[in-house]
This record gives C-alpha cells, sequence and structure tokens, in this order.
C-alpha cells in the first residue's frame, strides 16, 4: 500500500482515534501522541492490513489497548496526567461564556465516570457506533454495552439533576 | 416533533434502548434554540455530544518512509569502504634488518667507539650543572639524621 492511500484511509477514522484517546487520557498532548503512534503501528503492518475486516474497528481497539497501557503506566509511575484541558471555573458575566463552561461540566461528568462506560458512551453518543461495532471494538458481548451505556448515561443524568438544581456536582 | 414523543424517546434512551437515528431525533431536538423549561437540563448534554464529534486531531501523520532505508545503505557502504581500504591501502612490511654500512668490521669498531666517546664526553659535560644540586642534598642531610 501507498503511503497516500494509507493516508487517505486513516484520515477517515484519525479524528474519532484521537478523540477516544482524549476521552480516556484526557491531555490533548497525550491523545495526540497515541494517535500517531497507533497510525505509525497500523502502518508498519500493512502488509497485514489485506487480513483485517475492519480496519477502523481494528484501529479503535488497538487505540483502547494502547490508552490502557498509558494509564497503567501512569498509575505505576505514580504520576498524574498533566493536562490543560479544563476551563477556568470563574464565574463569567457573558452568557455565551456561561454555556460553554456548562458543556465543560458535561465533560467533566463524563470523565469521572469508569473507563469503560465512558469508552461506550463516547463511542455510541459522540461517535455514534451501533452497539455491535462497539461490541466488536471493546472485545465485549452487547448485551454488556447495552446496559453499560444505560449505566452510564443514567449517571450523567443523576450528575447533571445535581448541578441543575444545587449547581454543585 | 411533540413533546411526548421526546419524553418518551430520552426515557428509551437512557435504557440505552434507542437506536442511532432516534438518538440522531433527539440531538436535533436539542440543538435547537427554545427547549421547555423541564428538559433544559439535557439540552446540555446533547449539545456537548455534537460539539464533542467535531474535535480534531491537530498534527499530521508523519510517515519516514524511504528515507530510512536510503541512509542505512549509506551505512553499510561506508563500513565496507572502510574495511576495503584498510586492507588496500596498507603498505607492504619493510624488511626489519638492518644494513651493513661498513665493509670492514674494524673500521666499524673504531667508528662506534668514536660515537661512543663522544656521546659520555657530552654526557660528563652536561652533568658537571647538576653539581649545585648536592647544595639539597645537604641541607636534608641536616635536617634527617
Amino acid at each position: 500500500m501507498k503511503e497516500r492511500a494509507f493516508i487517505t484511509l486513516t484520515n477517515g477514522f484519525k479524528d474519532k482515534l484521537f478523540r477516544l484517546a482524549r476521552r480516556l487520557l484526557v491531555s490533548n498532548e497525550e491523545a495526540e501522541d497515541a494517535t500517531q503512534e497507533i497510525l505509525l503501528k497500523l502502518w508498519r503492518n500493512k502488509s497485514k492490513m489485506a487480513q483485517y475486516k475492519n480496519v477502523e474497528a481494528f484501529a479503535m481497539t488497538m487505540t483502547k489497548n494502547y490508552c490502557f497501557d498509558r494509564l497503567k503506566a501512569k498509575q505505576a509511575n505514580n504520576l498524574k496526567i498533566v493536562h490543560s484541558n479544563y476551563k477556568d471555573e470563574q464565574a463569567s458575566l457573558q452568557r455565551q461564556v456561561e454555556a460553554k463552561d456548562s458543556l465543560d461540566w458535561v465533560g467533566k461528568i463524563m470523565d469521572d465516570l469508569p473507563e469503560q462506560q465512558r469508552m461506550i458512551v463516547q463511542l455510541r453518543d459522540i461517535e455514534q457506533y451501533d452497539n455491535a461495532e462497539i461490541a466488536k471494538m471493546l472485545e465485549l458481548n452487547e448485551t454488556a454495552v447495552r446496559v453499560a451505556l444505560s449505566r452510564g448515561r443514567k449517571k450523567i443524568r443523576e450528575e447533571l439533576l445535581k448541578k441543575h438544581n444545587y449547581g454543585v456536582v | 416533533m411533540e413533546l411526548s414523543n421526546i419524553e418518551k424517546l430520552l426515557e428509551k434512551y437512557f435504557e440505552g434502548e434507542t437506536t442511532i437515528s432516534e438518538e440522531r431525533e433527539l440531538k436535533v431536538y436539542f440543538t435547537r434554540e427554545t427547549v421547555p423549561s423541564h428538559l433544559e437540563k439535557y439540552k446540555n448534554l446533547f449539545q456537548f455530544f455534537s460539539e464533542e464529534s467535531t474535535i480534531m486531531a491537530t498534527q499530521d501523520l508523519k510517515l519516514n518512509t524511504g528515507r530510512k532505508f536510503r541512509y542505512s545503505w549509506i551505512g553499510i557502504a561506508a563500513s565496507v569502504a572502510l574495511i576495503a581500504g584498510m586492507f588496500l591501502l596498507k603498505p607492504a612490511p619493510t624488511p626489519s634488518e638492518p644494513v651493513d654500512t661498513f665493509e670492514d668490521p674494524e673500521i666499524a669498531l673504531q667508528e662506534t667507539k668514536k660515537i661512543l666517546n663522544m656521546v659520555s664526553q657530552l654526557m660528563n659535560e652536561g652533568k658537571q650543572e647538576l653539581v649545585y644540586l648536592n647544595e639539597f642534598e645537604n641541607t636534608t642531610k641536616e635536617l634527617i639524621k
């Protein structure tokens, strides 16, 4: 496979890989690195690419595993991932900024979910994959995906209600 | 779409039983400007989802194809050239046996003696300058008995 063809192929789902990595690793930079790493790995194994039925799903699985490895390494090192994606929580006068803030709240709530639910909500509600695809990507069965999805969504709703009613999360 | 329908869809949504197209309907509904006040809280959620899906990776993929390969060949060529050079350019070993410069051994002995004499004479001349060093010897002898 030629470089050009590979890039056009991966451009179709590169952003999805990035967003999944970002959801798991939180930091933008870490997620960029993860995406590069996954794509380079794919490129190195390009001779085997024809054997994969669905390159995109395969890349998603790779991303998941890579991110888990990164998180585990961080835990072992007792290092926190340093990131600056969170906005400053200071009250703002402008309505627009406030709206942006409340969107960030959803992001924060989501980042507090257990990793599996977080990934599933990400893949389903943001990337709009169906449950069967998600099950394949995450190496789970479909029922488990549906249950985790429902739990994740309910948890988000619960936290959102708290925030909505009392202004705290 | 009517309100009751949306509420039903929301219920299904949280049970994880909506289809992708139903979810898309919800997304479209909640990204509108006006939403009834009791559903206001879900607006953020769906807006967040549709906003998140627009985030893009900024780095471009760099595949260093070919270049690595070319450089490795240069390295191999250089080492081959070096080794070949070492073998090819090594000068033929020179005979280490000294060549006689005098025909008659008697004359050779005399010449050698002459040179050795000259050397010892020069050395003695040099040694005379070292007499002053005896001074150091004297002082240490006084101190260390």
